[in-house]
């Protein structure tokens, strides 16, 4: 009896980690219809749970933002400094741009150049628990005119893009996951890398491909590439902000530098983004 | 475990509530800078309270719901959860959980091996990015995390599933009478 009893505990267990297997395998060969529908049946539960649970998570952020407020503030102060030096500099800047703009005739007001872009704004209702899979899920879906690759935004700054959508909602990779790689560029130097997070901190993206020739200091601002070439072309519009860089240090033995750069947008703390919808494809 | 309809039904519930919590709530709050995982320690709860059986299939239901949830490969959640539930339910059914400490700290262990496991089928998969050292403060305060997480959930999973359990004999020491003079 108790052997019995064994053996069909044994065959259970063996099932359950075939099924794993099983269901790991179908996932790579690309079929994930059943995924797609109860994504689809439970996003607006999710969406409701969000917005109940909003308040306590309120209270626990305050708890933890009190612990770093006092970190934050004389590395705000800091910031303000720069920030201030650098309006300065950028206001001669405009000037002297509009001046040379008259001398060539060019447009004063020259369009965006992600104006072909539609912005829509939504809710991020839920968060992978682990570290090695970094995304979110937004209230955002095929019917608001979500596509896979667009690129999604915060207030700050890039966010990361559209990996998978439903009906009602849709997956966003952040940029600190490890499949994310955005090409990048520092301005106003305009050299040109490519954006890759480092697995476990979220406060730090890694700026890879830098000629370790070409000078890069801390504070200058990293923004998106846009390039395009040959038919193929970056999800993200040139000119996004993507964050700044903390510093620049020479690899020994390689041509290449490699540049930490602190993203503008909080991307542990997201609440409300805006998807770049409807863009030109590649 | 002594499994009624009534009884699935609270186990399948207690599953959904659990993941949709982990996802709209504990993944989105920050303590120190890290997200407690509630799943890990919810499993290791059935498993303790249900054996080993329980624990293997509500962990890997559970999975299966989360990476459906999370439109992410599917499977990977199933399997480290189904391994966790299996060693919580082997935990009881081996030895007698005598401290209220026990559930605490099975939750606290489990959950680092949960998390480890996740780290290992990732790393099978392929990473492609370098990783950051920070990682293992994400695990240690992960599993910190679980140990007083773990401990209310226990008592509140032990109070719900109250008429499933089969209830074991209190071992109580006698104690020994006392000589007068000796």
């Amino acid at each position: 009896m108790y052997r019995k009893q064994v053996r069909r505990r044994r065959a259970v267990l063996a099932l359950l980690i075939v099924t794993s297997f099983v269901l790991l395998t179908l996932t790579y060969q690309g079929s994930n219809g059943f995924q797609g529908g109860v994504s689809a049946v439970f996003s607006p539960v999710q969406s409701v749970a969000d917005r109940a649970l909003k308040p306590a998570r309120d209270l626990v952020d305050w708890f933890d933002e009190t612990f770093d407020a006092k970190g934050e503030n004389s590395r705000l102060k800091s910031q303000l400094i720069t920030a201030r030096k650098e309006a300065v500099a950028a206001q001669e800047a405009l000037q002297e741009n509009a001046q040379l703009r008259k001398l060539v005739e060019l447009d004063s007001n020259p369009p965006l150049v992600y104006t072909n872009y539609r912005e829509v704004t939504g809710r991020v209702i839920a968060r992978s628990p682990t570290v090695w899979r970094s995304s979110v899920t937004i209230d955002l879906g095929s019917g608001d005119g979500v596509r896979v690759d667009d690129p999604v935004i915060s207030g700050a700054g890039v966010v990361g893009r559209i990996s998978s959508v439903g009906p009602g909602s849709s997956q966003v990779m952040l940029l600190t996951d490890h499949a994310s790689a955005v090409s990048a560029k520092v301005v106003p130097t305009g050299v040109q890398g490519v954006i890759k997070p480092e697995v476990g901190n979220p406060e730090d993206l890694i700026l890879d491909f830098i000629d370790s020739t070409r000078k890069i200091h801390g504070g200058q601002a990293v923004v998106t590439a846009g390039w395009r070439a040959q038919g193929l072309a970056s999800h993200f519009p040139p000119g996004l902000p993507l964050g700044e860089v903390t510093s620049a240090s020479i690899l020994e033995q390689e041509a290449n530098q490699q540049v930490d750069v602190r993203p503008y947008a909080d991307l542990r703390n997201l609440d409300i983004v805006q998807v770049l919808a409807g863009g030109s494809r590649p | 475990m002594i499994l009624t309809p009534k009884i699935v039904a609270r186990v399948v519930l207690i599953g959904l509530v659990g993941v949709l919590l982990q996802l709209c709530f504990f993944s989105r709050v920050e303590l120190f800078h890290v997200s407690p995982d509630l799943l890990p320690a919810l499993v290791v709860c059935l498993g303790l309270l249900g054996g080993s059986m329980a624990g293997a299939v509500s962990g890997f239901a559970i999975g299966l719901f989360l990476d459906c949830l999370l439109v992410e490969a599917l499977g990977i959640s199933s399997l480290v959860l189904l391994g966790v539930g299996y060693l919580a339910g082997l935990f009881r059914e081996r030895f007698e959980i005598h401290s209220s400490l026990v559930p605490a700290l099975l939750c606290m262990g489990l959950t680092l091996l949960a998390e480890l496991g996740f780290g290992a089928v990732q790393l099978l998969l392929g990473v492609d990015a370098p990783l950051s050292v920070l990682i293992a403060r994400d695990l240690l305060l992960k599993s910190v995390y679980a140990f007083f997480l773990g401990w209310p959930l226990y008592l509140l999973l032990r109070r719900i599933l109250r008429p499933a359990l089969v209830e074991e004999p209190k071992v109580t020491r006698r104690r020994q009478p006392r000589v007068l003079g000796a």
